[in-house]
């Protein structure tokens, strides 16, 4: 075993591959461009998903794969979600074992609650902040291999992008020290990218500052397939702010909360009275167009904007403080009104990309040696993704990934050590020529503004209801900014602690997403999940039921597809107003 | 063992400030209060001081040792902080800047008090009687450094029980650490009440 | 309204280079943050003498006050410039790095030793394989609501810049690794490894440096009980240091 794997990401994803490559004796180094603690699994609050039915209330594995596929409106490759959603129960046992603060029931075990799109209640939470305990349990266990030695970390590290051997094979990473910007080339036989989701490519979402996407992005740029990428996720509540829109867990609403607005001066419960199956209950894509409808159609919005009644105000103030103080605390900092008194005001904001690299089902993408998990791939969600799936799936393409890519590089006939050095030498040239030219850039664009537009057109565009002339004329504006990138000015700093640089690498990485998420939206003319398009308001399964597949040429993305994996439940149609049929 | 001695000598710095430190302390204010009884008992009370056998032994032991050590090591510790109090204006955050100030002060205000009674006129002149106490405490700056000197070594001593409390593990709780905090404070109170009658009583 | 709030930030090129001041005016909107202030010099890197000057370096990343990344000093305490708003603020509005850690730039530290620190005490639950072997410990819901208490330190190091013990010329590891020895040793398979955590904290610069000012508690922005771990930590080594000298 003299090989290497690098993992690139250190949220949860990321973390478990490292945990699953250590515990084979394999020698990892650990790539994360923040301090792991900090990445932005942290801000997950509702909690993971799996069907442990400790409540008595007949929950099975079968029904979570059901409400999974269903709630993803049939997009998804069923076999990996099917295994993801059989592993489910292990994986809670083995996060209790290794000490995550779990709520408990009188009796002492695994309290459950329920979220969106489920009957059953089958989310383990740990308060309102369930990701950051389950990151922070992860971290102490690959900080256990650190002290071994098997780990090496290398925090505050960007990736630039990967080692392709003349056989199209990756075999490393070009990496970057972000305090001195030094470029390094790390070899190895196989990479691992658990780099998260894009959120930042619409600027004000619910995501950390962090997620540009910018690893898929590289990756993507070097021959990659990425798909399903116009499968961004909005979720109905978050409370605004100009540097961030701040999640309001749907945990609010699994855990009684009510969504409303006035109508003829009276509360209207609107999800419950269009929904009555599920309520306050449906999935995130039926919830945020409900709300859409209401405050844009209807004109009812709190205010007259995008904003509606989020109420908890007659629930029990201290089941609040045990279940939901996390989320009720980030309100009280932020807006300064107390939720336990005022019904809370939120709007709808993107949150979660369901796409992402195109994956295996041993999670290697089209290029050998290079693997991804997490949100940075496209394979658990379909369409839509339920509120506790994103958790489960992160950590299960960990248990998932690192073993495959342990297997990978096992089998390889030549190892990074039998390759020339001029290979890597070459690779890390490439990257310290593009950095030079970015250093060379003295226009008069200024980065950050450029982010600012494309996150305002994305926002306004390529969101919840999504018409193709709004979306062609996105793609011409991204382009242009595109060409305006070129008149970027990144000043004359040092390169120590420089942060614009690696800003404007990343947006060109953020600009080269967004036209395959808005013209990946363009082509798919059918309503599905998360992609609604008023002018096709249906779901076309006919010439639809396919997997968008993206790839890069220099003139823009190039669009293929392939078809979904359907091989255990039929697709049928997916409402939310009844009760959902029995599929077993 | 894997603990090194910076946990040993840190606990014993902690202790040896109470024990035997603290109760000299208290000892020391006894005897002196004996001056508020008369001139004759005072006199009987040191001499009977004098006569304790092996009385360098234990001054030795019990007290010079302790001393010095409780003062070097302190002197250390107080080198090791970086004050805040003026960003953190917390209580406790006061106590412990006051705890520095006061351990510097009782510092010298023991080697002025030790070197002037203990040894010039302990041991040299061997003339240490009321008589000689009474004429030092009636000159005013004299009578003002030893209130101040004592005010010092008493602050010190009491927030440094509670201190203490806390470092040994017996206060754990919010509730237990303010109780021993009046505790502490009652204990501040009764030692200046009862120094500053002794003090009086030589004027 | 139209109002400017005024921002006194000081500021490093490097750790070798001297450190200076430098002032910005913002334009006040409501509800507004140190972050999205600090993000409109981004997009307008312009000082008060109407100088162009390098857009102010600073740490973020969630913006909702659980990553822990953007803790600086503001006015004069630290404290997460996300969850600072300028209404609850006096101005003009004081920025500074945290003082107890290696300089980068700017408003930007390396607290690499908050992790080495977590290292160092074995602040881990030493499970035997990832290979499914049924749930956890049975935990009453009582002793869950402690532990999660202590399980939300964020390693921001609000503790570590007020604790006056902790600076360049000492070794303190500081609160928050004791507490998370506290959370360890109170976890029923994380209590198998309790004396080697313990021993941990009885090394140079462990428990036994805490002075008892107590700032920790207040200046923690999770509100985690830091001196109640202190303390029973206190106990717990107390009493380990005596029973293992008696049976030497």
């Amino acid at each position: 075993m003299s090989g290497k794997v690098i993992v690139i990401g250190g949220g949860l994803a990321g973390l478990m591959s490292v945990i699953k490559l250590a515990e084979r004796g394999q020698k990892v180094d650990l790539v994360s461009l923040v301090p792991c603690k900090r990445s932005h699994s942290v801000c997950a609050q509702g909690g993971i998903n799996a069907a442990v039915n400790t409540k008595g209330e007949g929950d099975s594995t079968w029904e979570h794969f059901d409400d999974t596929i269903y709630g993803g409106d049939f997009l998804a490759n069923q076999t990996p979600v099917k295994n993801m959603i059989e592993a489910a129960p292990s994986i809670i046992n083995l996060m209790d074992r290794m000490g995550v603060q779990f709520n408990r029931t009188p009796e002492g075990f695994l309290d459950v609650r329920r979220l969106g799109g489920a009957k059953y209640s089958r989310t383990v939470f740990a308060g309102a902040t369930t990701g950051q305990q389950l990151i922070y349990a992860l971290d102490e266990q690959v900080r256990r291999y650190e002290d071994e030695g098997l780990v090496t970390r290398y925090e505050e590290w960007e990736l630039l992008s990967i080692v392709r051997d003349e056989e199209g094979c990756c075999r490393g990473a070009v990496v970057q020290d972000m305090k001195s910007l030094e470029i390094q080339v790390f070899p190895a036989d196989a990479v691992i990218l658990a780099t998260g989701g894009p959120g930042m490519i619409y600027v004000r979402s619910t995501n950390s500052t962090i997620n540009t996407g910018f690893a898929a992005a590289t990756a993507y740029m070097q021959g990659a397939t990425y798909a399903n990428g116009e499968f961004v996720q909005i979720h109905p509540s978050a409370i605004p702010g100009r540097d961030k829109l701040r999640l309001m867990s749907e945990s609010i609403r699994g855990d009684g909360g009510r969504v409303w607005v006035y109508k003829d001066g009276k509360p209207w419960y609107f999800l419950e009275e269009w929904y009555p199956a599920y309520g306050n209950m449906v999935p995130r894509d039926i919830a945020t167009r409900a709300i859409f409808k209401v405050c844009v159609d209807m004109k009812l919005g709190v205010d007259g904007e995008n904003k509606v009644y989020l109420d908890i105000t007659h629930l029990d103030p201290h089941e609040i403080d045990r279940k939901l103080a996390g989320v009720v605390d980030i309100y009280e900092k932020f807006i300064g009104d107390d939720p336990r008194k005022v019904p809370m005001e939120t709007f709808p904001a993107v949150h979660y990309s369901m796409g992402g690299l195109w994956v295996d089902f041993n999670q290697m993408t089209n290029i050998p040696g290079l693997f991804a998990a997490g949100e940075c791939e496209y394979q658990y969600h379909g369409a839509n993704r339920l509120g506790g799936n994103s958790l489960v799936a992160a950590i299960y393409a960990g248990t998932v990934v690192g073993p495959k890519a342990f297997e990978y590089s096992n089998g390889l006939k030549q190892h990074y050590t039998d390759l020339p050095l001029a290979l890597f030498e070459r690779a890390k040239e490439r990257e310290v020529a593009k950095q030079k030219a970015l250093f060379a850039m003295q226009g008069q664009e200024n980065p950050y503004k450029l982010h600012q537009e494309l996150g305002e057109w994305m926002v306004n565009n390529v969101t919840v209801v999504r018409n193709n002339n709004q979306l062609l004329t996105t793609d011409q504006k991204i382009q242009e900014l595109m060409e305006r990138y070129k008149n970027i000015g990144v000043g004359n700093g040092a390169a120590w602690g420089n942060q614009i640089l690696p800003f404007t690498r990343r947006l060109w990485g953020m600009l080269s997403l967004a036209r395959v998420i808005t013209l990946g939206a363009y082509h798919r003319n059918e309503s599905r999940g998360a992609h609604y398009k008023p002018d096709y308001p249906e779901r076309d399964d006919e010439n639809w039921l396919k997997t968008t597949k993206a790839e890069w040429t220099a003139n823009g993305p190039n669009f293929s597809y392939e078809p979904v994996d359907t091989s255990f439940i039929k697709p049928r149609k997916r409402r939310y107003d009844v009760a959902k049929e029995v599929t077993v | 063992m894997t603990v090194t001695h910076t946990f040993f000598w840190r606990k014993l710095h902690s202790l040896s400030g109470i024990l035997p430190l603290g109760i000299f302390l208290m000892v020391h204010l006894f005897i002196n209060s004996m001056a508020t009884l008369g001139i004759e008992d005072f006199n009987r009370g040191v001499a009977l001081l004098h006569s304790i056998p092996y009385l360098w032994f234990l001054e030795l032991v019990v007290i010079f040792i302790p001393i010095i050590y409780h003062a070097l090591y302190g002197v250390w510790l107080v080198y090791l902080t970086k004050n805040n109090t003026l960003n953190y204006r917390y209580f406790r955050n006061w106590l412990f800047y006051l705890q520095r100030v006061t351990a510097i002060i009782t510092l010298l205000f023991v080697i002025w008090h030790v070197a002037v009674l203990r040894f010039s006129e302990g041991f040299i002149n061997s003339n240490l009687d009321f008589e000689f106490v009474r004429t030092a405490l009636n000159e005013p700056v004299i009578l003002i450094l030893y209130l101040f000197g004592m005010l010092a070594s008493f602050g010190h001593f009491a927030n440094g029980l509670w201190s203490f409390l806390v470092s040994w593990g017996v206060t754990v709780g919010e509730q237990a650490q303010r109780t021993a905090a009046y505790a502490c404070f009652a204990v501040f109170i009764i030692l200046t009440a009862v120094g500053i009658n002794a003090l009086l009583a030589f004027i | 309204m139209s109002k400017d709030v005024k921002f006194v930030i000081k500021r490093r090129a490097n750790p070798q280079s001297a450190p200076y001041i430098e002032e910005f005016l913002i334009p006040y909107f409501p509800k507004m943050n140190v972050v999205a202030a600090l993000m409109e010099i981004q997009k307008n890197p312009v000082n008060t003498k109407g100088e162009r000057t390098t857009p102010v370096a600073w740490d973020c990343n969630c913006l909702e006050e659980v990553c822990g990344a953007c803790t600086m000093v503001i006015n004069g305490q630290a404290r997460q410039a996300c969850s600072a708003l300028v209404d609850q603020l006096t101005q003009p509005i004081y920025l500074a790095p945290l003082t107890k850690f290696p300089l980068v730039q700017d408003l930007v530290v390396d607290r690499k030793v908050m992790f080495d620190n977590l290292r160092k005490v074995k602040a881990w639950i030493e499970i035997d394989g990832t290979h499914d072997m049924g749930p956890g410990p049975r935990v009453s819901p009582k002793v869950q609501e402690q532990a999660y208490a202590l399980s939300k330190c964020m390693t921001c190091g609000c503790c570590m810049e007020a604790c006056p013990n902790v600076n360049s010329k000492s070794k303190f590891i500081g609160p928050a690794p004791i507490a998370q020895v506290d959370l360890m040793n109170s976890h029923p398979t994380g209590a198998l490894q309790r004396e080697r955590r313990l021993e941990a904290l009885m090394n140079e610069g462990g428990i036994a440096d805490c002075g008892n000012a107590q700032n920790c508690i207040k200046a923690c922005p999770k509100e985690i009980p830091l001196t109640r771990s202190i303390a029973r930590l206190n106990r717990a080594t107390t009493f380990f240091g005596i029973k293992g000298w008696l049976n030497k």
